[in-house]
């Protein structure tokens, strides 16, 4: 019923491994165990699950082995699971618990929620976030369905599920942009300076979109849980489909 | 208000096209295009809109170019800029604010409807009165 997929990287000694698998099989919730390699990716490894008619894929290991098994299981009737082990903490939120006997305990309670993700054109697929990995601000264009947004961005968040930021449509994405003043120099910018925390604050934005398509001027790294998931220009958007997920009695 | 507002443009910000939500807006930054919510649209001090604005409640303290429609209540702060027209039911303009157009009072939906019958009514009286002149003057009944 279980096929686990470990994400071996993640794993802070091997003996880790041989914890979780004494402690699933402690649970009763023991199933077939298996490792990405050169050979068999995360996503061939959970066609090789479902194939074989396991209704329980569960991802053991970070946030990205959480997006790759996600983006093959939208839309499935077949359940997701994750064991964390370094995941990010909105990660760790929508699953109810960062740490791992927990998440255990959990997949053996299969409380299921069901659970939009994000996808991108290149073909991933995000959990939680995805942010744009700018070192300085940069102009940004933001295209949605029936406008586009120009900043000067410091940071561009796009999330399907966050602590941050209250949602308020589920098959919306969320998308957060700080923006800075256009560029200044000398006694400007000092006196800027002064009043820098009320403009900080004036430079929230945030627009929900089921959709957008994100430009810069040079390519940029889309990072999600701290690895590169997509470069700019990228379309960007929520599922169609549901992802089922077991998640915490509180979540 | 970050949390509990639908949609946030940013000071710097720039939006171009037609922004409709059913959420309220918070607009600090540039809008060149209609700005529509079901809900309510602050407008802020350092925002400025080209185009209609147009909600139940509209609070502003930027600038607005365009006609703007509040259903319920528009208020405009000192800070506040309007050149063009306006419509709202109740209507708050503070001292030192900058308001160039036409103002119109919307009335209740009861009432409208009220003025319409007594409309109607009128119109009906009109039609037999010219109905009655008409056979008077013998349309109907000459042979």
């Amino acid at each position: 019923m279980y096929y686990y997929i470990f994400d071996l990287k993640k794993c802070r000694k091997h003996s880790q491994v041989t914890d979780i698998k004494n402690y699933l099989a402690s649970l009763g919730i023991s199933g077939e165990f298996t490792y990405p390699s050169a050979a068999a990716s995360v996503e061939e490894l959970v066609d090789l699950g479902l194939n074989k008619k396991y209704n329980t894929i569960v991802g053991v290991g970070g946030d990205e082995i959480a997006n790759r098994i996600a983006s093959k299981l939208v839309g499935q009737s077949e359940v997701m699971g994750l064991i964390p082990l370094e995941t990010s903490n909105d990660l760790n939120r929508l699953i109810g618990t960062g740490n791992w006997k927990d998440a255990a305990e959990n997949l053996r309670y299969r409380r299921v929620m069901e659970t939009r993700i994000g996808l991108t054109a290149n073909g991933s697929s995000f959990l939680t976030d995805l942010n744009l990995d700018l070192k300085n601000p940069t102009e940004v264009t933001l295209e949605f369905r029936d406008y586009l947004v120009q900043a000067r961005a410091t940071s561009v968040v796009i999330s399907n599920f966050s602590e941050r930021i209250k949602k308020i449509a589920p098959d919306h994405l969320d998308i957060e942009v700080r923006s800075a003043g256009p560029k200044q120099t000398g006694i400007v910018s000092a006196i800027s300076g002064l009043f820098g925390g009320k403009k900080e604050a004036l430079g929230y934005s945030v627009f929900r979109a089921r959709s957008l398509r994100l430009f810069t001027n040079s390519q940029v790294n889309l990072k999600s849980g701290g690895y590169v998931l997509a470069k700019t220009p990228q379309l960007i958007e929520s599922s169609d489909e549901d992802l089922r997920l077991i998640v915490g009695k509180k979540t | 208000m970050e949390n509990n507002t639908d949609t946030i443009i940013g000071i710097n910000v720039t939006l171009k096209g037609n922004l409709h939500n059913k959420g309220s807006i918070q607009v600090n930054g540039n809008i060149d295009g209609e700005v529509r919510s079901d809900e309510n649209i602050l407008i802020g001090e350092t925002a400025t809109i080209k185009g209609p604005v147009i909600a139940k409640k509209i609070e502003i303290s930027g600038e607005v170019k365009g006609l703007v429609d509040a259903s319920e209540k528009l208020e405009i702060n000192s800070s506040g800029r309007i050149y063009g027209d306006i419509t709202a039911k109740s209507l708050v303009i503070k001292e030192g604010a900058i308001f160039v157009g036409k103002s119109t009072s919307s009335s209740t939906p009861e009432k409208q409807s009220e003025q319409n019958k007594e409309k109607v009514k009128e119109e009906e009286v009109e039609k037999t009165e010219a109905g009655d002149n008409k056979d008077k003057l013998g349309f109907f009944s000459k042979k």
